[in-house]
């Protein structure tokens, strides 16, 4: 069993951002500047997971920032099922927090600031758009109903079947249908917001809104962050690797179109791995045909670059 | 509550908080926090129930002790009134079901004062007043902290000293008339008459047990003149001073090294079966899992928190009856840390006969995760 050093660039840019994947991650450049004006995406935290929740949201991380992470809500045309899950959408923390370096992402205050004034205005506001909603449907019952009604009339008139009395009565009930329909209250169909309405779409205020991002500093976590950023940029697509025991699985492009090259496992330089643990992720590895990979970031400061070694098993030649 | 999260998020369920609709994001943000449920459970909680299975909160004062299971008392949702209900019985704090049966006879058993050394004075021992099962049973009560706690308080059961030379004088007191039953009436019990039916007759020794006798007065010595050993009051005190002795005496040598002669643990043609021989050469016994598992105390960060019941296709579950768990759950992460011997026995106790399954979340997937205990076989059949 050889270790090669280092790993293979497979250097495949995605589409879609300005550039993104040759940026060093500091440096602010034009094209940092120009998305920052942009509005920025929500991030709710809760027990500290990230997660988003707008369509809109999901979809622009994954195109421009590469971004994948993990749908765990319901679908809400199929509940009963886990193949295909809903919003929201789980992101690793090394995910949120570099979206939140790079000025892409705000955190969503969870507590409601509002005073008494605005929450009465929102009340009003929801209200308000109860009503219209509910006379819209209205005049689209009536619509739905008459149409029924235009229908059997014609299929009537094309049996020939009916006299002239029947096609009155139905006249008749035409005429009252349209001045007397009312639709009950109980049968208005009612939408049920998955992501939360409001604020998230004034970027000043959601900036003032903004909670400190809670994320925990200690070597493990930083370690992590620090591997994922140079994978990150060097332009691969990165996910929770926890089922093959590791702590990514890198793909050279959008996970929908490629499998997994590597399972990444990140340590510090001075970590000791024991030779036992080494054997088992390599086995691992070829057992579910993906090289491992050790990455460890150099401590030469916050810039410093990631080291990696792949584990390659090979026999005596 | 669960209920209502699945269905808020079904969209049968329009939840209201100060007359605004909640989202389901607003649902999350407020209701899954680590005091009530965290994300991972209600992820786990979710997966299952989109799956078709009953899940419900796990209480651990639901689970039956293992003496109810022992008697197979019938189950009911609510203990507190099963225990209202019961006929009031005559035996005194019986708050547990194996009070029932006293007998009698056995209440002869009564605290004594301890024997304090007597003068030569004649008087007789007469019964405290207090019980010791009503002492032990009052003192259960005041000790709320403990669950279930058992009201036999042995430091005050005494037995009566018989067989010595003051035994002529002692009188056993008369039983607690609650412990009778119907208007049986029964007195203090004069020793006396029964000591002369004990054969208090000098052993005749043989010859060679005479002299087994001498050589032992002459040579060897009782552990009881030594003072230390006097001073102890019970075995495990006894132990302990042979540990700091046998310390004293060789101090490089650690206590759990073997002293005497090194021999076989087992001779050829000693044992008949497989099983014999294992037995005999085993140094480390095998235990089961829930060995002494009910005096470990009450984990922090490891707790069931579901019962799993089958879909109603499979089991008939009721909401007044639902029967046992199909499994109970615990959730944890890849990130924290793996249960230990301890954390499994502490939960398999809480869990009674239902296995538990530990169902770990992974950034959206769930993996489970059970223990199976397993007995290595000894013999071949």
């Amino acid at each position: 069993m050889d270790c090669e050093r280092p790993a293979e660039d497979h250097g495949t840019r995605q589409n879609g951002g300005a550039g993104e994947g040759g940026e060093a991650a500091g440096a602010e450049s034009e094209g940092d500047r120009e998305r920052s004006r942009e509005p920025r995406v929500n991030i709710s935290l809760v027990g500290g997971t990230p997660l988003l929740w707008r369509a809109g949201d999901i979809r622009r991380v994954r195109e421009e920032d590469g971004v994948v992470g993990a749908l765990v809500g319901s679908l809400a045309r199929q509940p009963r099922q886990n193949v295909r899950l809903g919003r929201p959408l789980e992101i690793l923390q090394e995910e949120a927090s570099l979206l939140l370096q790079r000025g892409r992402a705000a955190v969503q205050h969870t507590h409601n600031q509002e005073d008494e004034e605005s929450h009465v205005k929102a009340v009003e506001a929801y209200q308000s758009r109860l009503e219209h909603s509910y006379e819209e449907q209205c005049v689209l019952a009536l619509e739905d109903k008459k149409a029924v009604l235009q229908r059997v009339m014609n299929a009537k008139q094309n049996d020939h079947t009916c006299d002239e009395g029947t096609e009155q009565a139905m006249r008749e009930r035409l005429s009252s249908l349209q001045k007397g329909f009312t639709l009950p209250r109980s049968a208005m169909a009612v939408q049920l917001c998955t992501a939360r309405a409001g604020f998230g779409h004034c970027p000043e205020e959601a900036a003032f809104l903004a909670a400190d991002w809670p994320m925990p500093r200690d070597e493990r976590s930083e370690t992590r962050f620090r591997v994922y950023r140079d994978l990150r940029g060097r332009g691969f697509y990165l996910t929770a690797a926890g089922k093959f025991g590791g702590d990514y699985l890198v793909y050279p492009g959008d996970p929908l179109r490629f499998h997994a090259h590597f399972i990444a496992l990140c340590l510090s330089m001075d970590e000791q791995l024991p030779l036992c643990d080494v054997l088992a992720v390599a086995r691992l590895g070829s057992n579910v045909k993906k090289t491992v990979l050790l990455c460890s970031p150099r401590d030469s400061g916050v810039e410093g670059e990631v080291v990696y070694s792949s584990l390659q098993w090979s026999g005596m030649v | 509550f669960y209920c209502s999260r699945k269905d808020h998020l079904w969209g049968n369920v329009q939840v209201f908080y100060q007359d605004l609709p909640l989202s389901i994001q607003e649902g999350y943000e407020r209701f899954l926090s680590p005091e009530t449920v965290t994300l991972h459970q209600y992820q786990v909680f979710g997966h299952l129930k989109r799956l078709g299975y009953v899940v419900n909160r796990f209480d651990p004062s639901t689970v039956p002790s293992l003496y109810e299971r022992q008697l197979n008392l019938p189950l009911s949702r609510d203990r507190q009134n099963k225990q209202l209900k019961r006929k009031r019985s005559h035996s005194p704090g019986s708050r547990y079901p194996h009070f029932k049966h006293k007998d009698p006879t056995s209440s002869t058993a009564h605290t004594h004062e301890q024997d304090e050394p007597m003068d030569s004075g004649s008087h007789v021992d007469r019964a405290p007043e207090r019980n010791w099962w009503t002492a032990a049973s009052s003192q259960s009560r005041s000790m709320t902290g403990l669950p279930a706690a058992l009201p036999w308080d042995f430091r005050l059961i005494s037995f009566p000293d018989l067989g010595s030379s003051r035994a002529a004088r002692t009188c056993l007191a008369a039983p607690d008339p609650e412990l009778l039953p119907g208007a049986l009436q029964v007195g203090e019990c004069k020793m006396a008459s029964w000591l002369t039916k004990l054969n208090l007759k000098e052993e005749k020794l043989s010859r060679r047990e005479r002299e087994r006798q001498r050589e032992r007065d002459r040579y060897k010595r009782s552990v009881n003149d030594d003072r230390e050993v006097r001073r102890c009051t019970n075995w495990a005190e006894y132990l302990e001073l042979m540990k700091k002795r046998r310390r004293q005496r060789c101090k490089e040598r650690p206590a759990h090294l073997w002293e005497k002669d090194v021999t076989p643990l087992s001779q050829p043609g000693l044992c008949t079966s497989h099983r014999e021989l294992l037995e005999e050469v085993s140094i480390i016994q095998s235990s089961h899992l829930l060995e002494e598992a009910s005096k470990l105390p009450q984990l922090d960060q490891w707790r069931i928190i579901f019962n799993v019941y089958q879909p109603d296709s499979v089991a008939d579950f009721k909401k007044s009856h639902p029967g046992n768990p199909y499994t109970r759950m615990c959730v944890c992460s890849f990130d924290g840390p793996v249960p230990d011997l301890r954390v499994m026995k502490q939960l398999s106790f809480q869990s009674a006969d239902i296995p538990v399954t530990f169902a770990v979340v992974d950034h959206g997937d769930i993996s489970f995760y059970c223990f199976k205990e397993f007995k290595l076989p000894s013999d071949f059949y």
